[in-house]
Order: C-alpha cells, then sequence, then structure tokens
C-alpha cells in the first residue's frame, strides 16, 4: 500500500475519474437521471486503479527513476514490488469489473488491457526507428492513452443508460481529446524545463520514443535522421536533435495536430444536452490545449 | 517460491529441437528494430548478441514427452467405495505416464498448442521467443489437459457431442494465465532457473519479463470477457486476483515461523489450486451441467491442486536439484515455509532458531533440511496430500464411468506417486 500512495499521491489530477464523473453527470441529464449509479462511482475507481497499475509497470518498462517530480515505486521499493503492486492493482480492477455484470463494459474495458500491453509492445520495437509514420504514432497514442479514456467515457455513457448514438460519441470525444492529450504531453516533453515536467526533459527522444514533433521535423530534415540513428551516442547531439525539431517546424506542426483533434473532440459533445457537465468537458479540451499556449 | 509447474515430474532431460531461423511468426519486422528493442530492454552489451539469437531459436513445440521411470506402486490408502471400474489391483495396473492419461486429451492439446502459439507471437516475434522460452521449456500442459478432460467427462452427463468453442477458449486463457504468473513469478522471485532452463527475465531482462507477462493477462482477460459468460468471467477474475493476494501472502509472511497450516493452505489455494478449480469448474459450466456437479467439479479441482502443490512442497526437499530443475531447497532458502517445515517446527524447537536466522551460517540451511527430514516432517507432509487427494477422488463419483473420469482420477494417482 505504500507503493500504491507513492503514485496514488504523487500529484495525480484525477482526469480520468473526473471525466468519468463529468459524463455520468452530463448524459444522466438527457433521461433524467438524478444520482450517480453505484456502477458509475465503480468504473470511475476502476479506470484509475487501472490507470495507476499501468503507470509504475509503465516505469518499471522504462527504468524511469522519476515521476511528477517524486521517485518512481521501483525506484524506491525495488523492481518485485513495483510489478507486484501493478499486478495486484490490474487483478483487483479485472474482479471489480466482472462484477459489475455488464458484459458491455466489460469487454470494452478487457480491450483496453489488451491495448495498453500492444501499446507499449509498439513503442518498445520501433524504438530510434526514423521510419515510422503518423497513423502508427497515433495508434500508439490510441492504445497507450485514448484507448482507456474512450472506454471511461463511454462506460459511463453505458451507465447512464442513453442510446448507443451517444454512447458512440461519448467515445469519440474520449478517443479524441485522448490523443490531443497525449499529443500536447509529447509536446511539452520538448518545450518544458525538467523542473515543470518532474522529470528531465526531451526523455522520450533520449529514450528513442519518436513523437509528433520528431515524426513530423524528420519529413524537413534529413540531418535530423542520422543524429537519431546514431541514438544520441556523441555528447550534445540531443540538445541538437532538439534544436533542429524546434526551428523546422516540427513543434508548431504537432500543435496543429492536437488542435484537429480536440476540435473533433468537441465536436462529439453537440449531441449533449446544454448543461454544466457539457460545459466541462468542453473546457477540460480547451484547458489541455493551453497547456501548449 | 513454490513452483507451480510441475517441473519435478521430469525424470529426464527434456529435448528441444531448434530449427535455424524456422521463424513461422507472420508479424514483419527487420532485424533493426529487434536489435533496438532487445538493446533498449536490456541496456547491456553483452547481451544484444542474444537479440541475433531470437531469430532462430525456434523450441518445438509439442505434446509432452513425460515418461515414468517408476512403476507404480503407491495405490491411494483409504479410498474403499469406488467403482469397479478403478482397479485397485497392483498387478493390472500398467505403468501410468501422463502421455498415456492425455491421450483421449492429446489432439485437443495439439489444437491448443498451435492456437497459443498465433495468439502470442502474432504481436510481437521478441515476445514469441520470451513466450516460447517459457511455454517450450518442459511445461507439460497439465491445466488444459485437466479442462478438456472435465469438458469430456461432464458432458457425457448432458450428451453433448462435441467439445464447444468455449471450451477450447477456456482452456487456451488457463494456460495463458498460468504462463503469464510464471513469467511475472520468476521476476518476483529473482529466479534465474525454471525447469532446468534459463528464465524469461534473465536471458531477456526484466522488462521483457514484465511485459510478457502483462501482455498474456491482457489476452487472455480480453479472450475471457468474448466468451461472454459472465459466471465464469467472475469465476477466472477471482483467480487473478488470488495470484496477487498469493503472492503478497507469501512475500509478508517470509521466514516467519508462526505460520500456521491453515494459512498455508490457504496460500497455496491463492498461488495454485484456486486456477485449477476456476478451470474444472468452468469447463462443467461450459457442459452445461447442473450446479452440484459443477461444484464437485470445483472441488475437485481445489483439492487436486492442494495436493499438486503439497507435493512440489516436499519434493523441494526430497529430489536433487538435477530432477528439480532448480537449487533444492531453494523455497525454505528463500524463507518460504511450506508444509514439511511447518510440521517439523511443531516438533523441532531449534529449527525455528535456524530459520529465524534466515540462514545467516554457511551450512545452517542444510542443517535445518536435515531436521525436517528427521522429525517427520516430510512424512506428514505426504499424509496431508493423501488427503486432500482423497478428498478428489471422491469429487468425481458424480461423474458417469468413462474414460476421461478415469484419467482425471489417475492424475490424482500419479500425482501421489512422485512422493513415494
Amino acid at each position: 500500500m505504500s507503493a500504491a500512495e507513492q503514485i496514488f499521491g504523487a500529484g495525480g489530477k484525477r482526469t480520468r475519474p473526473a471525466l468519468v464523473f463529468l459524463v455520468s453527470r452530463a448524459t444522466a441529464e438527457i433521461i433524467g437521471f438524478r444520482e450517480l449509479t453505484k456502477e458509475h462511482r465503480r468504473l470511475a475507481e476502476i479506470i484509475e486503479m487501472i490507470h495507476t497499475a499501468s503507470l509504475i509497470h509503465d516505469d518499471v518498462l522504462d527504468e524511469s527513476d522519476m515521476r511528477r517530480g517524486k521517485e518512481t515505486v521501483h525506484q524506491l521499493y525495488g523492481t518485485r514490488v513495483a510489478v507486484l503492486a501493478g499486478d495486484f492493482m490490474f487483478a483487483q480492477s479485472s474482479w471489480y469489473l466482472a462484477n459489475l455484470e455488464n458484459l458491455e463494459v466489460i469487454k470494452l474495458i478487457s480491450q483496453v488491457i489488451k491495448d495498453f500491453a500492444s501499446g507499449e509492445i509498439k513503442q518498445a520495437s520501433s524504438l530510434f526507428d526514423c521510419d515510422v509514420q503518423l497513423d502508427e504514432y497515433l495508434l500508439k497514442s490510441y492504445y497507450k492513452t485514448a484507448s482507456l479514456i474512450a472506454a471511461s467515457t463511454k462506460g459511463a455513457a453505458i451507465f447512464s443508460g442513453v442510446d448507443s448514438e451517444i454512447s458512440e460519441q461519448m467515445y469519440q470525444y474520449g478517443k479524441n481529446f485522448g490523443l490531443s492529450f497525449q499529443v500536447v504531453d509529447d509536446i511539452l516533453d520538448f518545450t518544458q524545463s525538467a523542473e515543470d515536467l518532474g522529470k528531465p526533459s526531451a526523455s522520450d527522444l533520449a529514450k528513442g520514443n519518436l513523437t509528433a514533433p520528431v515524426i513530423f521535423a524528420l519529413e524537413k530534415e534529413t540531418k535530423l535522421r542520422d543524429i537519431i540513428e546514431s541514438e544520441f551516442c556523441e555528447s550534445g547531439s540531443l540538445e541538437k536533435a532538439v534544436d533542429i525539431i524546434e526551428s523546422c517546424g516540427g513543434i508548431d506542426k504537432a500543435r496543429e495536430l492536437a488542435k484537429s483533434k480536440a476540435e473533433l473532440a468537441l465536436e462529439n459533445l453537440q449531441c449533449l444536452p446544454l448543461s454544466s457537465f457539457r460545459f466541462s468537458l468542453e473546457e477540460m479540451v480547451k484547458n489541455n490545449l493551453e497547456r501548449i499556449r | 517460491m513454490t513452483a507451480v509447474a510441475c517441473n519435478n515430474l521430469e525424470f529426464g532431460r527434456t529435448r528441444f529441437d531448434f530449427s535455424a531461423c524456422g521463424c513461422s511468426s507472420n508479424a514483419s519486422f527487420d532485424r533493426f528494430s529487434v536489435r533496438n528493442y532487445a538493446k533498449g530492454t536490456v541496456g547491456n552489451v553483452n547481451r544484444s548478441h542474444k537479440a541475433r539469437k531470437l531469430f532462430c531459436f525456434r523450441p518445438e513445440i509439442g505434446p509432452p514427452r513425460m515418461f515414468s521411470t517408476k512403476t507404480p506402486e503407491a495405490l491411494l490408502p483409504g479410498v474403499t467405495d469406488t467403482p469397479p471400474v478403478l482397479d485397485l489391483k497392483k498387478e493390472s495396473r500398467s505403468p501410468a505416464s501422463l502421455t498415456n492419461l492425455f491421450e483421449g486429451v492429446a489432439e485437443d492439446l495439439l489444437t491448443l498448442n498451435k492456437n497459443l502459439q498465433s495468439i502470442v507471437g502474432a504481436e510481437n516475434p521478441v515476445l514469441m521467443s520470451a513466450a516460447e522460452q517459457i511455454f517450450g521449456a518442459g511445461g507439460k500442459r497439465m491445466r488444459p489437459a485437466l479442462v478438456f478432460l472435465v469438458s469430456r467427462a461432464t458432458k457425457e452427463i448432458v450428451g453433448l457431442k462435441e467439445l464447444t468453442k468455449e471450451h477450447r477458449r477456456l482452456a487456451e486463457i488457463i494456460e495463458m494465465i498460468h504462463t503469464a504468473s510464471l513469467i511475472h513469478d520468476d521476476v518476483l522471485d529473482e529466479s534465474d532457473m525454471r525447469r532446468g532452463k534459463e528464465t524469461v527475465h534473465q536471458l531477456y531482462g526484466t522488462r521483457v519479463a514484465v511485459l510478457a507477462g502483462d501482455f498474456m493477462f491482457a489476452q487472455s482477460s480480453w479472450y475471457l470477457a468474448n466468451l461472454e459468460n459472465l459466471e465464469v468471467i467472475k469465476l477466472i477474475s477471482q483467480v487473478i486476483k488470488d495470484f496477487a493476494s498469493g503472492e503478497i501472502k507469501q512475500a509478508s509472511s517470509l521466514f516467519d515461523c508462526d505460520l500456521q497450516l491453515e494459512e498455508y493452505l490457504i496460500k497455496c489455494y491463492y498461488k495454485t489450486a484456486s486456477l485449477i478449480a476456476a478451470s474444472t469448474k468452468g469447463a462443467a459450466i461450459f457442459s452445461r451441467v447442473d450446479s452440484y456437479v459443477s461444484e464437485q467439479m470445483y472441488q475437485y479441482g481445489k483439492n487436486f491442486g492442494l495436493s499438486f502443490q503439497v507435493i512440489d512442497d516436499i519434493l523441494d526437499f526430497t529430489q536433487s536439484a538435477e530432477q528439480l530443475g532448480k537449487p533444492a531447497g531453494s523455497d525454505l532458502a528463500k524463507g518460504n515455509l511450506t508444509a514439511p517445515v511447518i510440521f517439523a517446527l511443531e516438533k523441532e524447537a531449534r529449527l525455528r532458531d535456524i530459520i529465524e536466522s534466515e540462514f545467516c551460517d554457511t551450512g545452517s540451511l542444510d542443517v535445518a533440511v536435515g531436521i525436517v527430514k528427521s522429525c517427520g516432517g516430510i512424512q506428514r507432509a505426504q499424509e496431508l496430500a493423501r488427503e486432500k487427494a482423497n478428498l478428489a477422488v471422491q469429487n468425481l463419483q458424480c461423474l458417469p464411468p468413462s474414460s476421461f473420469r478415469f484419467a482425471l482420477e489417475e492424475l490424482v494417482k500419479y500425482n501421489l506417486e512422485r512422493i513415494k
């Protein structure tokens, strides 16, 4: 439990559960629900457990020392505890999920857990691979981030009992918002200082994880390819790479990508009646974009 | 850690056939990305050569090649009211072997192997190699065999003609969960050897081991959900939760000499019997038999599983390192106190001091093992294993006599023979 507290208490914003609650309430309006059901609440807990478990394992997989400005679980307690804590949380969430007794949601969330694993594998097998295409990157971002969010928002709608067109729109909202969110995160890895990030800056690139800004930059600047393929063996080459990416507009194009996904997400909300909750869902999309201007 | 896999059953070395570069994986990959993945994974220059080995690493996965060097002598004492089909006369019993026992489901197991390979391998060749390391490492497919045997034994009751695809999928799920747990267990125990071979994480690094385990858990969860049977989904989700609980229980009671037998049995249940019980019950559910029979199948799986685990724990003391495929007395060395030790602690107070010293003195482990053996700890553990085995055989009474029911009974007895 100390291990879980390390990460539960480590400044997490609870974005995902918040989304579940907002969508639950926004969709409940449609059919006149007043209160959230216990399924709604349990769904939010499950989502946060899955998210947390994946972070703990991710840090083992990435051998990261820092997350959100604090030491990672496996840095503090060792790999064993990290693997065990992650496994335990995945197991608990699977069990709670099964006991929700809703086959549609069970299948939805099981798909997510499968996607997480696929995303990790995809990322791991394309490190430093300069031939990675934008749609592969988006697929990986979907697997690693958007899939969980989309399943949460759709699950919330399902438990509100709204019709399937609306739950589909909620799925798309979650997916588009999730993609936008991930692209913004990837931009910030370049533009923020280590202090703001809570971990070293440009760490994605350093590890060979090529994200949107890099992919766009590679289309323009061939010398970037050589530096990346050298895997930054020369000192100073990482900084050089970051400069190239910034100067040739890689960051700007990534920003446009984040915006286009955000716009799609806002459109997906149109089917909801106006309410403070729908407004909050829109604001979440916009606030996310604010992080990159 | 107590071995969940039955590596103790190997009386000889399992052979592997390596076919050079015969990768049948459909996943498109190139040396560049796999090499980089492995490098990124292990971060150790020495290991990068192993990545190149991955391309040519194709252990043959086939039906288990097991044989018994001992003629069965120990019969099940105390079981008197069994139906006539169960021949208790020594001389008329032919030497049992797992291959014989599983003959009736051999084809089912072949199909299973093929399906498992494509499920795991389709995603990524590195994962496939990691999975094959353990899929190919002498695993007997005992759990899927149980699913198939119970499926066939129970479908007789309702007159089902063939195994359903749910039955087959259940067996695959069970084996994936089992394999995933082994991979993670080895990371948790920092084990170097399993079944006489290096563990996944020893060969490929912790990262790949964690990833391979996660991937397999995830795949099995997804297939489970798509079986669309809420009862089975809840049953198996409970198991995954039990695995994690069992690991935690074990980890927090290392070297704890106040451990009671009850707690030990709960831990054995979580770590071993839970999965087996859920498999046998699940198989019965998919045969659509009534709930009394599925409950009996659950109990069979549970009692057999406990018997199995106790025997594994006994063998950790009585077998040599070569037979075990890993160092002997390793449970005790790690502070994992199993049945023989718990019984011995009731008799010999000085054993407690040695254990609590955590074997800091050289030779103290051997002294401890000596005490456990000499004061009857092993014998009492054997009785415990027999008692659970008896219960398991009784649980089979509700099944109509058939070659499959017979095989299920024989499996229980075959298991007992490992300890005499």
